[in-house]
């Protein structure tokens, strides 16, 4: 069971000496209870207190990092089952799986499609991660071809070996040697050789198993030739099944303590079928798949399912927020009207909406207010009269209109005094409280 | 060491709901797990696509998802049998949006017109839904309800604002309500409460707790659809064991992502695909979520979220 | 337990216009009706005040002139605190300053409580996002307790404010806010103080029930060991008093709520 951070304090040297990079112990104690930063950061814990720490702040579902550098990716450090309860941490990984029976050409597009996929939404970078290099003709040779290609093109790319030949796995995955790559198709009938190559080479060892019981057996024998990163497939296959293996997987490491499961878990969701296959990467990401390989990663695809990792892992305690900017929504003109709310996403989703529903085209000046929504923010001294003039006058927004009259949320009538004081020569008018009230008065405003 | 699975059992479960008459009548919900869950309990039907069609010609609709309708989307009848015949849809969604004040002011009795064709010329249940304005959704879906007598089809969407008069002529008239609150599970619960308060009956409720396109808000739906169908299934609460809707189409095919075209976004790929993977994706994850019932627009996103349920099943 | 006089702010609307005319005598009239009601301190909620730093200067001398009681000085704004904190009558207690919080923007107020030996409420939020249970908010507190030992303010002098949250739309954070008071005194020993606004967990609700979930909020919080809450003294005495007896606070009698 997880300590408490009073429980962890009590452990700790009590020296506040700040070497952890946290002004106390008890911050310290704290930042550890919640799993924010490793007990490694102390210097001075005793032995007999590193080993009663360790064991109850592992979380149920092992961290992995896979890659090295910037390209690095995590896994695995799951603590909920649904997201309302707590943040998911790790999004699921994309991996773009490349297959040795593919000619030149369609590996040059893979790997390229792999390497140009970053793209920027809502302030954050998003992209396809790694790169699953597979032995589906079965030979050797043509594996190895494969891997060094993958390793001098995109070597910087968190790789996935995938072939269940030993052989072939070795010198693969030696392109590959202490970059933390995945070595991953170990079976009841290779798993202890498997284990050596991945340990040789500093690599995560993924299981290949064709149910949960020979999965559970799996890792043990995993664990048992010293690996300590393990990534699993149940053998799951079709979406019901990965539904199945993935829920009964995340529950028996978080809700049962069980460990042999405790470990990231890896689904292949080719299909001939490309959008299907996005609905099945739309179902790893939702339920549970640390890592997905994919056939394909044109940009369409790349935008639909960036999103919707972007949307499941959002923290919801976190408000959503967009940008600070001055949107067009329509296609305003100088004299169209200009509204002015908070960055809180939910907000601008429902006054945009609104006021596209209205079909009078507008300037809405959305305020970076922290993701508070109009009234808390004002309450907490980010959305003052202050604040939005200086927004109001940095935004540029005054070269674009004709008429200088700023509409503030119904919530903050009280702030029109002082921002007609702040912001000379513009009238202040007090707009609706309730988004649902803004159609009727655009219009009846522009009528 | 064999595996334990550990399995849940659920002291809830969610209603079945049944629309439409003879053998084109079709049910969802009825389960008493978690969406697909079938692993660990009863999960009698599969969820419902309706085909979304309009009162008027869809002239705001993106050109993407105007393209397989062009023939036949300026008459409501020809747009519905279209559905039926040839795409093949197992419920149709008709939303009269020509009623609303700025959409064309429809009068009530165009409405009642509108819905009495489109029910003669289908066989397929027929899902009614207003202009979602309130006051005038009020005239228009008592009116229609009364109109579509004995046809069990479902009526929406009845909302804080004007639950009564609408509830009350669909109970009259023997027809499903949708019931839609703005993304909150309290406030959804309420409106259940004061709808079956009114003596509806909360077998023929379906909960709408408001969609959200993918990358505008879908995680606030997903969760709350998720939210709700945890409090049917563990806490046992009668009134959120409604089946769930996602009205899909009109959240998802008026945004940035499916209309903008790759001369003015390259680094978003191509619009063809785009369009349509946002509007299946944003559906199959509120399936994920317990969405029962979704009102969706382009034949190729059904076509996808159909194959993605039946590896689902 | 000690109750914290909450009518005074500016949100509404009888107060608001009483600050801007300077009126004294609604709020004079409200502070005296709160203290007789049995709050120990009076809250004095005056908003960001851009602009209007002298009003809450203004404010504590206005409620003292009348009530024998500290003032708990409630605004975001460092230069109307200082205005405040420099004419506050100590004679009938510290004056508490709400509040600090994890926010760089409020890391100033701790420096302004050491300067006036005062009391401050820590609130338990940082920028940008609510915690999510009572382990972070403990990890916050921590780390406002030992910003508060930087700048040479004795933890003593804090009250930790969980942050309370609407049951309306976050239902699951009420009982971790009753969690969060149990913890929040294991910080330290002495136990550290806590406060709460309380009446933030029927906001949105409607009216005829906010009484009674403040109330049972209240006894739950105050089981687990709740030093203060900012609340209507009117709505909370006989729950505040009667909790304190069972929990034997104060010596019982027929008439102990007369008293």
């Amino acid at each position: 069971m997880a300590l408490t951070g009073v429980e962890i304090f009590k452990l700790l040297p009590k020296t506040n000496c700040k070497k952890c990079g946290f002004p106390t112990c008890l911050a310290f104690a704290m930042q550890l209870a919640a799993r924010k930063v490793s007990l490694d950061a102390c210097p001075d814990v005793s032995d007999a207190a590193k080993a009663t720490l360790g064991e109850a702040s592992a979380p149920p579902v092992r961290p992995i990092t896979l890659g090295t550098g910037t390209k690095a990716v995590k896994l695995g450090e799951e603590t909920v089952l649904f997201r309302h309860e707590k943040k998911f941490v790790n999004p699921c990984v994309f991996a773009i799986g490349i297959k040795d029976t593919y000619d030149d050409v369609t590996v040059d597009k893979k790997i390229d499609e792999c390497l140009t996929s970053e793209i920027e939404r809502v302030g954050q970078k998003l992209k396809v991660d790694a790169i699953a290099i597979i032995n589906d003709s079965g030979d050797k040779a043509k594996f190895e071809a494969l891997a060094k290609k993958v390793a001098s093109k995109a070597g910087d790319v968190p790789a996935i070996i995938c072939t269940g030949n030993t052989d072939a796995a070795a010198v693969a995955l030696a392109q590959f040697k202490d970059k933390k790559a995945l070595l991953y198709g170990a079976t009841m009938a290779n798993v202890t050789e498997m284990a050596g190559i991945a340990k040789g080479n500093g690599a995560a060892l993924g299981v290949a198993a064709s149910n949960l019981d020979e999965l559970q057996d799996l890792t043990e024998k995993a664990k048992g030739a010293g690996i300590e990163d393990i990534v699993m497939d149940s053998g799951a296959k079709k979406a019901k099944d990965i539904l199945e293996h993935n829920t009964l997987l995340r529950r028996a490491a978080i809700k049962k303590g069980n460990k042999s499961v405790g470990f990231p878990t890896i689904n292949f969701m080719m299909r001939d079928d490309n959008l299907l296959e996005t609905l099945m990467v739309g179902l790893g990401i939702a339920k549970y798949s640390s890592i997905v390989v994919l056939s394909s990663a044109e940009k369409w695809k790349n935008l639909v399912t960036f999103t919707l990792r972007q949307n499941i892992y959002t923290d919801p305690q976190v408000p959503m927020q967009v940008a600070q900017n001055i949107y067009e929504i329509g296609a305003p003109a100088p004299n169209s009207p200009l509204i002015v709310t908070t960055n809180f996403s939910l907000t601008y989703f429902i006054v945009a909406g609104e006021v596209e529903n209205s079909k009078v085209p507008t300037w809405l000046a959305v305020m970076d207010c922290e993701g508070l929504s109009v009234l808390t923010a004002w309450a907490a001294g980010k959305f003052t009269a202050g604040k939005i003039a200086a927004f109001i006058k940095e935004s540029g927004v005054e070269d674009k209109i004709s008429n200088k009259e700023l509409i503030i949320p119904g919530y903050v009538a009280i702030l029109s005094g002082a921002l007609e004081e702040k912001l000379e020569g513009w009238k202040i008018t007090v707009g609706p409280r309730e988004a649902n009230a803004i159609p009727t008065y655009l219009k009846s405003k522009t009528a | 060491m064999a595996f334990t699975p550990p399995k849940e059992t659920y002291t809830g479960k969610v209603y079945p709901v049944t629309i439409g008459s003879g053998d084109k009548a079709v049910t969802f919900g009825g389960e008493n797990v978690l969406p697909f869950h079938s692993f660990e309990g009863s999960t009698p039907n599969r969820p419902v696509i309706a085909y979304e069609i309009m009162d008027v010609p869809p002239t705001d609709w993106p050109d993407k998802v105007k393209e397989p309708y062009a023939a036949v989307s300026d008459d409501p009848v020809k747009w519905a049998k279209f559905c039926e015949q040839d795409l093949k849809a197992k419920a149709i969604a008709l939303r009269l949006y020509g009623t609303h004040p700025d959409s064309g002011n429809k009068s009530a009795d165009d409405a009642v017109k509108v819905v009495k064709d489109v029910l003669a010329a289908i066989s397929v249940p027929l899902i009614i839904i207003g202009s979602n304005h309130a006051e005038k959704d009020t005239d228009v879906l008592v009116k229609v309800s009364e109109a579509a007598k004995g046809n069990t089809c479902v009526i929406g969407k009845a909302q804080e604002a004007n639950y009564k008069t609408i509830a009350a002529s669909a109970m009259a008239n023997g027809h499903m309500l949708i019931a839609m609150s703005e993304l909150d599970i309290n406030l959804s619960k309420q409106l259940n409460i004061m709808i079956t308060q009114l003596g509806f009956t909360k077998e023929k409720i379906i909960i709408d707790p408001m969609c959200s396109a993918l990358g505008y808000g879908l995680e606030y739906t997903y969760t709350v659809m998720e939210r709700i169908r945890l409090t049917a299934l563990t806490l046992n609460d009668a009134t959120m064991q409604q089946p769930m809707l996602g009205d899909v189409g009109m959240y998802v095919w008026k945004i940035k992502e499916v209309t903008a075209s790759e001369d003015i976004l390259p680094e978003w790929g191509a619009l063809t695909e785009r369009g349509v993977a946002w509007e299946a994706q944003t559906a199959a994850s509120l399936l994920l979520s317990g969405a029962e019932l979704l009102i969706m627009r382009h034949p190729e996103a059904v076509r996808a979220v159909d194959a993605f349920i039946d590896e689902l099943v | 337990m000690l109750i914290i006089g909450e009518k005074l702010s500016i949100i509404a609307k009888r107060v608001r216009e009483a600050m801007n005319k300077r009126d004294k005598g609604p709020i004079q009239e409200i502070a005296k009706a709160q203290f007789e009601a049995g709050a120990g301190m009076i809250d004095a909620n005056i908003g960001p005040a851009e602009g209007i730093e002298d009003l809450m200067e203004w404010m504590v001398t206005t409620i003292q002139e009348v009530v024998p009681a500290p003032i708990c000085l409630d605004t975001t704004n460092y230069d109307a605190l200082e205005k405040g904190l420099k004419v506050h009558n100590n004679e009938w207690g510290k004056p508490l300053i709400n509040s600090t919080s994890n926010d760089p923007e409020r890391f100033p107020i701790l420096e302004l409580a050491a300067k006036y030996n005062c009391d401050v409420i820590g609130l338990t939020v940082g920028k940008g996002g609510l915690p999510a249970d009572a382990e972070e908010r403990s990890a916050i507190a921590a780390e406002i307790m030992a910003r508060a030992m930087e700048y040479g303010l004795p933890v003593e002098n804090i009250y930790l404010d969980p942050l309370v949250l609407q049951i309306a739309t976050t239902q699951d954070q009420a009982i971790k806010v009753i969690h969060t008071i149990k913890m929040f005194q294991e910080l330290n020993d002495p136990p550290m103080k806590t406060v709460v606004g309380l009446s933030n967990i029927s906001n949105g609700c409607p009216k005829p029930i906010r009484p009674i979930l403040n109330n049972h909020f209240l006894a739950l919080l105050m089981y687990e060991g709740l030093t203060a809450a900012i609340a209507d003294a009117h709505e909370i005495i006989t729950t505040a008093k009667t909790v304190d007896a069972i929990m034997n606070k104060t010596l019982y009698a027929h008439s102990y709520l007369e008293m």
